[in-house]
């Protein structure tokens, strides 16, 4: 190996790269890459949920009444709170405050957490009513022959997002052990970056899926 | 155009609040019943902006590569394409759903 | 770039010319078993890949035979109906996501890609081998459903069919999903490979064509596959959950299924071959000893097929159901494609002219594709018109054009690819005569199994029809024949091939006298490709240059991986490699 002046100090230096500046650059833009495709793996539900809404108007005014906006509402503003201190974490983690890392990692799960337990209050709330997806739907509350079609998007949409939190969360408790163990500074940040990166866009599906689902009239 | 950008306390708190502020102002929009094309219009509208802000500023588009921001962009297009296409059939139907 | 200026910087090189008989090579580091499994070399992981790509591809030609086997009589010849429908569906299904869509990039592409453009891996070697894995995984899990009840809706799972047919279609699109991120892995590697990894001094202008076609491939790969990745879960669910969003039984639609499938779907037929196309330039250049003609507009020309590729997908549901108006709008944006296609033949023509032409074994196939994909290209072109695509629709018409492509085009293309660069990957040079005498046999093989397909398909036999009228039986028979011929010319290449890494001459660095990156290394290249950062000078197709001033630079100090770099040469006696 021919011996690199700049900046390959960190032990997590990899051979194949040239400096750090360069396998930095690359995670995030390999991140990026990686998110136009979640991106475009949420469209599909999306584009699904566009047909259906021009096809049946009436129905999705009708069946969003069964979902609770204001819980909706508290899930947005706990997911919003949760990009903010991954937001901190990087900060933290660029100006080498190590404990503050940890701190707002820790933040982020447990806010996480609580979105996942008001989405599954929402969910057994709904099963209980007998509003299942697809042909196990069994609700009379809702005149309209294709009310199943709505909540079968209801759950593949928020399910497939929830599926998604999930990830992030397994995600930030392996960055808050690392974290721990004093792996990252300002010199060497990448997977907190790039699992802000994810977390971030996870939130900005969130953003529109609230609108979309509970904000219809 | 650095990948690094450091943002300040004051910048990360102001676009929360910034979101904060919009999430309240739609769900107000919502109960207040607009006429039938505006409230979808003005919620959507608030989920852009909203949108907006976490990619320029939480995931720092605005300092970032500009590659970055094109593949973010250009993944939005692409789904417009299947979005538009889907719906040239679909909304142009002379049944919703084919008889067999 | 316009800062591009102020940031020059000189860099100090010497010349480097490849050892011609190196000890160290990256076979015969970090050897044995496990070595292998676990390796995060992307040569490795390039020959993993084509060991499975190829074992799939005889597992799909087997089962084709089959398929044209049973066709020799109108009636049943030797197998049930029912065996036949899952035969052909596997066919299809392996053919098309074990083989075709990983065949070039992840087995050619991950061995070239990172020595093409100086780099010592590619970006992520651990997610490179996590999606090798995925694709075992998900090529397993597709194999587990032949044994556990089979699949016979096709390889495109059209619902209601799939959503409510017996048989194992959730375990065969659950493997096909986790094929899917294996290829999504790959595009996202390889993107990230070409925008950051590049050796200094090799900015866009000189990158070789074969990796404008990955990237123009690996874009395809991101932006579609997802979807496809979506539509099968949804299959999956409306099986598991009753989730009716494509079962009109429960208020879904079927042909919105199609819509999402085809979005992947079409685009990935130019996966398939476009990474063909960047072989054929390269191949085209080197043994033409001549300049690619209109760079960027083959360069573009991929990214264009790339785009269009997007626009286009509706064609395949002309007699679905769709309204008549997207049906019109598919039909005209389909013929664009013929523009950046048509773009790229008349340019490798153009390469031809007046160049000094060796036909070698790699170049014949390329002479194959151009006749054969000429031929699938056009008859695209009829496809694509919607009066004649209602009468043709689901005959053995467009199965004879796909296979033109698929087959014609794209096998033609990766089998150039694996003659062109066998001597870099294995070290050995194999049989040239054997090698001519079995392009020949392929496309006789190729031509008589196909070609009364078009007549038989204008006439009316309908594609994967079990029974057939007996007006049809000379045809069927023809092509059964056709299909033997074009099984052994596989296997003569598989024969001398394999013959070769045993009997065969060594290899040159530089057998075919190229100018592009992965021929100024070692045949059989070291572990890391490039013991220092090498610093491009020149283009790939330089033919102009005398070979002895073509040898690479060696940076001594700067090694910057910003293109911004300019090369300077600073010493004019060419170095061994230490």
């Amino acid at each position: 190996m021919a011996n690199h002046s700049t900046s390959t100090h960190s032990q997590f230096f990899q051979h194949h790269f040239v400096d750090a500046e360069q396998q930095f650059d690359a995670a995030k833009m390999g991140m990026w890459v990686f998110l136009v495709t979640e991106i475009l793996f949420f469209g599909g539900l999306f584009a699904a949920y566009i047909v259906y809404r021009l096809w049946y108007p009436e129905l999705f005014v009708m069946a969003s009444e069964e979902l609770n906006t204001l819980w909706g509402g508290v899930n947005t503003i706990v997911l919003i709170g949760s990009s903010l201190t991954v937001a901190m974490a990087i900060k933290s983690a660029q100006l080498n405050q190590k404990r503050n890392i940890a701190i707002n990692l820790g933040i982020t799960i447990a806010l996480a957490a609580i979105f996942m337990v008001i989405k599954y209050f929402e969910w057994t709330h709904k099963f209980h009513l007998g509003i299942f997806p697809g042909e196990f739907y069994a609700f009379d509350g809702i005149d309209h022959p294709k009310a199943n079609v709505f909540f079968s998007l209801y759950y593949l949409m928020t399910g497939l997002h929830g599926i998604h939190v999930v990830i992030g969360i397994g995600l930030m408790v392996w960055l808050l052990l690392r974290s721990m163990k004093g792996h990252f500074d300002s010199e060497y940040y990448t997977p907190v970056e790039i699992t802000g990166l994810y977390w971030h866009l996870v939130d900005i599906i969130w953003i529109f899926l609230f609108p979309l689902f509970y904000l219809i009239d | 155009m650095s990948g690094h950008h450091i943002s300040t306390d004051k910048t990360l708190l102001g676009v929360a609040g910034a979101l904060l502020v919009l999430t309240v102002l739609t769900v107000v929009v919502h109960y207040l019943h607009l006429p039938n094309p505006w409230s979808i219009i003005v919620a959507m509208a608030v989920a852009v902006a909203k949108a907006s802000l976490v990619a320029l500023f939480f995931m720092n588009l605005y300092w970032d590569e500009r590659f970055n921001l094109m593949l973010f962009l250009a993944s939005i297009a692409f789904l417009a394409l299947l979005v538009g296409f889907t719906l040239l059939d679909t909304l142009f139907r002379p049944e919703v759903i084919p008889g067999f | 770039m316009a800062t591009a200026e102020t940031n020059l910087k000189k860099i100090q090189v010497q010349r480097y010319e490849p050892e011609s008989d190196p000890d160290q090579h990256y076979l015969n580091e970090e050897t044995g078993l496990w070595a292998w499994l676990t390796t995060v070399d992307h040569k490795k992981i390039g020959l993993m890949y084509l060991a499975s790509v190829t074992f799939f591809f005889f597992v799909g030609g087997i089962m084709a035979l089959l398929v044209r086997t049973e066709l020799w009589t109108p009636a049943k010849t030797f197998i049930e109906a029912n065996t036949y429908n899952q035969i052909f569906t596997l066919h299809g299904a392996i053919m098309v996501f074990l083989f075709l869509v990983p065949s070039v990039p992840a087995a050619l592409g991950n061995f070239f890609l990172p020595l093409q453009l100086g780099a010592k891996d590619v970006a992520f070697p651990r997610l490179n081998l996590l999606s090798y894995y995925l694709y075992v995984a998900g090529a397993l899990i597709a194999l587990i459903s032949i044994v556990n009840g089979g699949i016979d809706t096709g390889w495109t799972f059209y619902t209601p069919y799939s959503s409510t047919t017996g048989g194992a279609v959730t375990i065969m699109t659950f493997g096909v999903f986790v094929i899917g991120f294996s290829s999504i892995l790959t595009g996202v590697n390889f993107i990230t490979t070409i925008h950051k990894m590049r050796a200094p001094g090799l900015s866009w202008d000189k990158l070789s064509l074969f990796c404008w076609s990955l990237y123009a491939t690996s874009i395809i790969q991101i932006l579609a596959t997802p979807v496809l990745a979506i539509t099968l879960a949804l299959v999956g669910m409306e099986r598991i959950l009753g989730i009716g969003i494509f079962d009109p039984a429960l208020g879904g639609d079927p042909v919105l299924y199609q819509h999402f499938f085809w979005f992947y779907s079409h685009p990935a037929v130019y996966i398939m071959i476009v990474p063909g196309f960047g072989i054929v330039s390269e191949v085209i250049s080197t043994f033409s000893k001549k300049h690619i003609f209109g760079y960027w507009a083959i360069a573009l020309s991929s990214l264009a097929i790339a785009f269009i590729g997007f626009l286009v997908w509706g064609h395949h549901m002309f007699v679905s159901g769709q309204a008549s108006l997207a049906s019109m709008v598919f039909s005209f944006l389909t013929f664009l494609v013929g523009i950046p296609t048509g773009i790229k033949m008349f340019n490798w023509t153009a390469t031809l002219y007046k160049g000094s032409i060796r036909v070698a074994s790699p170049l014949l196939y390329i002479f194959g594709f151009f006749f054969l994909f000429l031929v699938g290209g056009l008859t695209g072109i009829v496809l694509g018109s919607i009066a004649l695509n209602v009468h043709l629709h689901d005959t053995y018409y467009v199965v004879a054009h796909f296979h033109f492509v698929m087959v014609g085009g794209m096998v033609m293309a990766f089998l150039a690819g694996v003659h062109y660069w066998w001597p870099k990957m294995t070290g050995r040079m194999y049989n040239e005569t054997m090698a001519k005498i079995s392009c020949v046999t392929i496309f006789i093989g190729f031509n008589v199994t196909f070609l009364p397909q078009f007549v038989m398909g204008s006439l009316g036999m309908p594609r994967r029809y079990f029974n057939y009228i007996e007006q049809f039986q000379i045809y069927h028979q023809i092509s059964t024949v056709g299909s033997y011929i074009l099984g052994i010319g596989f296997m003569m290449i598989f024969y001398y091939l394999i013959r070769s890494l045993y009997k065969g001459k060594k290899a040159e660095p530089n057998p075919w006298g190229s100018r592009a990156l992965e021929w100024q290394v070692n045949s059989l290249p070291p572990l890391h490709n490039f013991h220092h950062t090498p610093v491009i000078i020149n283009g790939p197709y330089d033919y102009h240059k005398p070979m002895d001033e073509f040898q690479l630079g060696l940076a001594e100090n700067g090694h910057g991986h910003a293109p911004q770099h300019e090369a300077e040469v600073s010493s004019q006696e060419p170095t061994k490699a230490e």
